[in-house]
């Protein structure tokens, strides 16, 4: 799960680590307030969206005077942005981040990242700030220096005089810099975070070791035991889609095609829609039902496919297995009940009963392709979708 | 034969009291799987499905010379069931568990990769020697014996993959899933080993996705070492950048885990792509064929 910016940085006030004084606001009257309780001159105003690359998209702003502030401000709020993360449907600007503009001496880049391959914590650190991770990484490797943390959070001292001496800290920043990583490593591991990002972490004329901004994403898996994350959740940087899935306890990513899938398992799911591309159709959508889906969870899949209006055919595509193809007609049809079926239906199933599964749709009085493989049900929504045209 | 489970395995089910774990003990053991306990704290003493439960995996090994585990305890404490499993000095560990925090898995990996024990999983749906042996939630019936290695991150993709192997006459000498998270104890390499050292494998079937660099590191092997043919697939193909697809180590992030690059490896070592998941049977029944 992301959090926004202004939450990371909350968070790592906690911590003891420096950010820029800031506030965040919604609506006109909270920058007025805003700007008045930091006696703000100028600032720096950042929209609050769970993607990256908001400057190269306009979503940076900076306000000479509190009247700019603003205006930029208003400007922003209530926006969509599409920036290179978000996808072309954007993402919704409910909240900025307004902040005094920090005089910079140095940038640096810090992150903390989980290995997959060495199934192990990292920190990542450059002298170059400001860059892309992947830039450094490709055009300047030797600035990269890749230091491991323990389980628990710790980073060994000798590591971190090797971080300090790679960047080049010297005295004060250096006793600043050392302690604000070792409170980054324990940040990251208290809160069951996948990824912290600071970048830039800065160097302030004044000499203060500030983290410029701040991407926090913590491990959705973890959410149980981390209340407080979990009460961050925001569905305004979701789909409707994505928001009811998530109620229902299913797996949903929008995607920009006109097939809506529903499938049981991730790893059928994508197969699903890499077939479906196969023979040149796009999927409208990722949706995973579980590998062993109730006839309820099917009926609340097959809801947000009904009811999403990008969706042009509908492709079934369940591997029973233990389960009973049985029930799972019958999750299909009362969805459908429910809601009317105004797009055409192809379905494919296999698994325990499946010839029952298949009387019952066959019997139900409502128009439904039945297909016998994968290939053939793609096949037949992609020449769907073809015909529709 | 096959590999790392048969007949002779001595399977307990930690979890077993619980529904799932329930439910897919007596699944296992309609297959023909020897069950012979499990472990639920609190319930030692008491006897479900026909068969002694105890507190502790220790207890449980001392009183049934068991070998292997099945883990369905849930997501929160499957960690320390991992553990508590190796710590018994079980041959074989397999965690069906589904959404174990990365941090708990942070602290279990290390140990695996110096034990003697093999974790499969988590977040996986198991192992099955077709009529021997099935410690996992894999439909049974879907399998048949034969002559192919399946190695998969998925689960239903498997059961296609196996359900098309099968109705091509080609049958499974093992198939194991290794999971669908980013941290898992076993890898494509580790089974890629095994099936070319079991004389009854012909041919190994490998299911990638997206994330990750596994499939990489597989293609390397395969090339360094690999002997008998291997047919490919990788899900996720048109998968967005920077999305979770379902499980949680299939992400595209930081340059990394594309499934172009990881096709491109493995033709690069001489495997033979399937082109959809509609052919995985059609192409392993082709390559044997010439």
């Amino acid at each position: 799960m992301h959090i926004h910016e202004y939450q990371a940085k909350n968070l790592l006030r906690k911590y003891g680590i420096s950010v820029p004084s800031f506030f965040v606001a919604s609506r006109a009257e909270e920058v007025i307030q805003g700007n008045k309780e930091l006696a703000l001159q100028e600032g720096v105003i950042k929209i609050q969206i769970h993607a990256g690359g908001r400057g190269k998209a306009g979503g940076v702003k900076f306000g000479k005077n509190p009247e700019e502030i603003l205006r930029l401000s208003q400007e922003l709020l209530g926006r969509k942005f599409v920036t290179n993360q978000t996808g072309p449907q954007g993402a919704l600007v409910e909240k900025v981040l307004i902040s005094a503009p920090v005089n910079i001496q140095k940038e640096y880049y810090l992150s903390i990242i989980i290995d997959r391959k060495e199934a192990a914590i990292f920190l990542l650190a450059s002298p170059e700030g400001g860059m892309d991770i992947e830039e450094i990484a490709r055009d300047k490797p030797d600035r990269l220096l890749k230091l491991p943390v323990s389980f628990s959070g710790k980073m060994h001292s000798y590591h971190l005089i090797e971080l300090a001496n790679f960047m080049g800290w010297e005295k004060e920043v250096r006793t600043q810099g050392m302690d604000l990583v070792k409170k980054l490593c324990q940040a990251f591991v208290e809160n069951d975070a996948s990824l912290i990002e600071i970048n830039p972490l800065v160097l302030t004329k004044e000499g203060r070791i500030t983290a410029l901004d701040a991407k926090f994403t913590v491990d959705d898996n973890a959410l149980f035991r981390q209340p407080a994350l979990r009460q961050w959740y925001d569905p305004s940087q979701q789909t409707v889609q994505e928001v009811m899935a998530r109620e229902f306890h299913l797996s949903y990513i929008g995607l920009e095609g006109s097939i809506g899938c529903l499938v049981n398992g991730a790893g059928l799911a994508m197969a699903t829609m890499d077939t479906i591309n196969f023979y040149g159709g796009k999927a409208a959508n990722f949706l995973d039902i579980g590998g062993s889906a109730t006839q309820e969870e099917i009926s609340h899949g097959f809801k947000i496919l009904l009811n999403d209006p990008q969706v042009r055919a509908i492709f079934v595509n369940i591997f029973g297995g233990i389960m009973d193809c049985g029930l799972l007609a019958q999750g299909m049809l009362g969805a459908i009940r429910q809601i009317s079926l105004q797009v055409p239906l192809i379905v494919r199933m296999e698994g325990t009963n499946v010839e029952i599964g298949r009387k019952t749709l066959r019997e139900s009085g409502i128009k439904i392709t039945l297909a016998e493989t994968m290939a053939e049900g793609a096949k037949a929504a992609v020449q769907a979708v073809a015909k529709g045209e | 034969m096959g590999i790392l489970v048969g007949k002779e395995t001595r399977v307990i089910t930690q979890g077993i009291t619980g529904k799932a774990g329930s439910f897919h003990t007596e699944q296992s053991i309609a297959y023909g799987s020897q069950f012979v306990g499990g472990v639920t704290p609190g319930k030692g003493g008491q006897t479900h499905l026909n068969l002694p439960v105890f507190d502790t995996v220790k207890e449980a090994k001392k009183a049934t010379q068991c070998q292997a585990t099945m883990i369905f305890v849930p997501a929160p404490f499957a960690a320390e069931a991992i553990l508590e499993a190796e710590d018994a000095g079980m041959e074989t560990i397999v965690c069906i568990t589904e959404g174990i925090p990365t941090r708990d898995m942070l602290e279990v990996i290390p140990v695996m990769k110096r034990s003697k024990s093999r974790l499969i999983g988590p977040n996986c749906p198991g192992i099955i020697t077709p009529g021997e042996c099935k410690i996992g939630i894999m439909p049974g019936y879907i399998h048949k014996k034969g002559k192919v290695g399946i190695i998969s991150r998925s689960g239903t993709l498997t059961y296609e993959a196996v359900w098309q192997t099968t109705q091509e006459g080609l049958g499974q000498t093992t198939c194991v899933g290794i999971g669908g998270d980013p941290l898992i104890g076993t890898s494509f390499i580790d089974l890629l080993e095994l099936f070319e050292k079991d004389p009854e494998t012909e041919a190994i079937l490998l299911i990638g996705e997206i994330g990750g660099t596994q499939e990489e590191e597989a293609a390397a092997w395969i090339q360094a070492h690999g002997k008998k043919p291997v047919v490919a697939f990788i899900a996720g193909q048109t998968a967005p950048v920077g999305k979770r697809m379902g499980h949680a180590g299939a992400i595209i992030a930081g340059g990394k885990g594309a499934a172009q690059d990881k096709i491109e490896a493995l033709k690069k070592a001489g495997v033979v792509m399937a082109e959809t998941p509609a052919v995985m049977g059609k192409t392993l029944k082709e390559v044997l064929a010439s």
